[in-house]
């Protein structure tokens, strides 16, 4: 068969359904750059602590690996990068691990669940964490990259506006 | 490849209505027309349409890595210098790709031709994935169409395939924009938006023109939040070129579609893919137009940026020329003429979607004008071994 085996809509129908298909279990997760952070948001130092030794263990297998302080260097910056080697002696470079995540696991409003992992900031800053990186499917093979890298949403980010109405001066409709 | 006659179903309206399809009808004059369909057969949908539209995307996407890295290059796409380093940081992440639509000329029998690329702001999404899709169903169930027709269109499993993959690797929150009195625009982002939550992805909607800037340039919601990935309707050159435009490199703004894909949604693109592919048998002979000359007869000059067919030239074989009009100016590309394959009297354009990097199905588009303008109306298709569609209609 060339075709969808269905073609559903969710928010667009005159009845749209109900967004009832949520995950009945929640992960809400922050990101701290310190314990002393953690616990000043938290007020929890032991969770913080744990979170923070958890991620550092992941940190050493899972940080992403260089041939070059270069590679390093150009991926995360020139500051947060560290000379290591492995048990056969070879040498590589790793990004230093400059925070960690909290990811908290609830379940009808009780946390039935906590896991600390490592979080790491690319040259520009951005904080990002290990990922096996996608594909096979619908895309194929090395489209989506090989960086193993993936972005972390727990920013927080807010930024007043100073200005609206930059963009949309075309008046008419865009597509082709 | 046939143009067959067909009664509309009593209820289409209804059903138009009831998923959300408000551009059925545009100034008054049918946009969606479902008296009659295109009937392909299996053969010719996948050697002719499918396999030639994976080699084309491939070979395009093969050319961006070298594109990205050439001043050059850069400058024949008139693509502004300010963005040359950001367009080609974005494609050394390979920042995600989400789809795109290329329009074919295709007779039923031959090699597909392409004539452009719409890589960056594709519409007449939610009428292939979803209307056209409802319409089989629907003649199939009151027994117009046989059992075993099928239909080129996994457009919405593909869609929310792609769009689960690529989730975990977008910067949140995630924003869908289109201009918001768009009225086609809105319902082809409103669909994708759909799609998105239905694979997981917590999304809100915002008109382009509600995009704020914040003090250290980035872009705001409403609600000032610093919005993480932007799924945006809206052409990428715009962007470029507007007051806001000049923080997208150091905003860590993430979008889709990627700003390398304004490589591909550039005319430019079909020179240099017959400069690296000359001869291929699904491309037409292109050049950058220097009209330093007037327009031979046979060929036909679009500008680099137009779309839904405005500001293109044709000088026809025979000398007659037509010409339409539109916004667009500015450097241009000039490429063979090939005419549409009429039906009936009527110019069809076959459209073949490609979501991630799978060829997943077409929509056909017919004008009475040689030139396939956005007042084209969208007819659905269907596969069906010949003989069987024409008993049954």
């Amino acid at each position: 068969m060339k075709r969808s085996r269905t073609a559903a809509l969710l928010i667009m129908g005159a009845t749209p359904l109900a967004l009832t298909s949520c995950s009945r279990e929640t992960q809400t997760e922050g990101l701290y750059t310190s314990v002393e952070a953690c616990v000043a948001q938290t007020n929890d130092s032991y969770n913080c602590q744990q979170a923070f030794d958890e991620a550092q263990r992941q940190a050493h297998t899972e940080a992403p690996r260089y041939a070059s302080r270069e590679d390093c260097v150009a991926a995360h910056g020139a500051n947060a990068c560290q000379a290591r080697s492995d048990a056969g002696g070879h040498s590589y470079f790793m990004p230093l691990m400059t925070g960690f995540l909290i990811g908290q696991l609830m379940r009808g409003g009780q946390t039935v669940g906590l896991n600390g992992s490592p979080a790491f900031q690319d040259r520009a800053g951005n904080w990002q964490r290990p990922a096996t990186p996608a594909s096979g499917g619908v895309y194929r093979p090395g489209s989506l990259g090989t960086t193993a890298m993936a972005p972390i949403a727990a920013q927080p980010d807010r930024a007043p506006t100073v200005t609206r109405g930059g963009f949309g001066s075309r008046s008419a409709g865009s597509g082709g | 490849m046939r143009r067959v006659a067909i009664p509309p179903r009593a209820n289409w309206r209804e059903r138009a209505e009831h998923s959300g399809f408000r551009f059925h009808t545009i100034d008054g004059e049918p946009y969606w027309d479902e008296s009659a369909y295109y009937a392909f057969t299996l053969r010719q949908i996948e050697q002719d349409i499918e396999a030639p539209t994976e080699e084309l995307h491939a070979m395009a996407l093969d050319l961006v890595g070298g594109i990205v890295a050439s001043e050059e290059q850069l400058r024949r796409l008139d693509i502004p210098e300010p963005f040359w380093d950001w367009i080609a940081r974005s494609w050394q992440a390979r920042d995600a790709h989400l789809l795109g639509r290329m329009d074919l000329g295709y007779d039923g029998h031959g090699p597909a031709k392409l004539y452009e690329f719409n890589y960056d702001t594709p519409t007449s999404l939610f009428e292939a994935a979803f209307f056209q899709w409802q319409w089989l169903d629907d003649q199939q169930r009151d027994g117009r169409l046989p059992v075993a027709a099928d239909q080129f269109n996994s457009i919405y499993e593909s869609l929310v395939e792609a769009l689960a993959t690529i989730a975990p690797r977008l910067p949140r929150p995630i924003r869908f924009a289109a201009l918001r009195d768009a009225v086609e625009d809105q319902g082809t982002s409103d669909y994708l938006r759909d799609c998105a939550l239905q694979a997981g992805i917590e999304c809100a909607a915002l008109a382009i023109e509600d995009i704020g800037l914040s003090a250290d340039g980035r872009y705001t919601d409403l609600d000032d939040t610093v919005i993480g990935t932007l799924f945006k309707l809206y052409p990428l050159e715009d962007l470029f070129r507007e007051p806001f435009g000049r923080h997208l490199p150091d905003s860590g703004l993430r979008l889709v579609e990627p700003p390398w894909k304004a490589v591909l949604s550039n005319k430019g693109i079909l020179p240099l893919l017959w400069e690296a592919h000359e001869g291929h048998p699904n491309l037409l002979p292109a050049y950058f137009d220097e009209e330093t000359e007037p327009l031979p007869a046979g060929w036909v000059r679009k500008p680099l940026h137009s779309r839904e067919g405005a500001n293109v030239r044709i000088a026809l074989p025979d000398g007659q020329r037509i010409e339409t009009a539109g916004p667009y100016s500015g450097p241009a590309i000039r490429q063979a003429f090939h005419p549409l394959p009429q039906f009936d009297g009527r110019h069809a354009l076959v459209g073949s979607w490609v979501v991630g990097d799978r060829a997943c199905g077409i929509g056909v588009r017919e004008d009475a004008s040689p030139i396939t303008r956005d007042g084209a109306r969208f007819l659905p298709h269907a596969i069906v071994e010949a003989g069987t569609a024409t008993l049954l209609a």
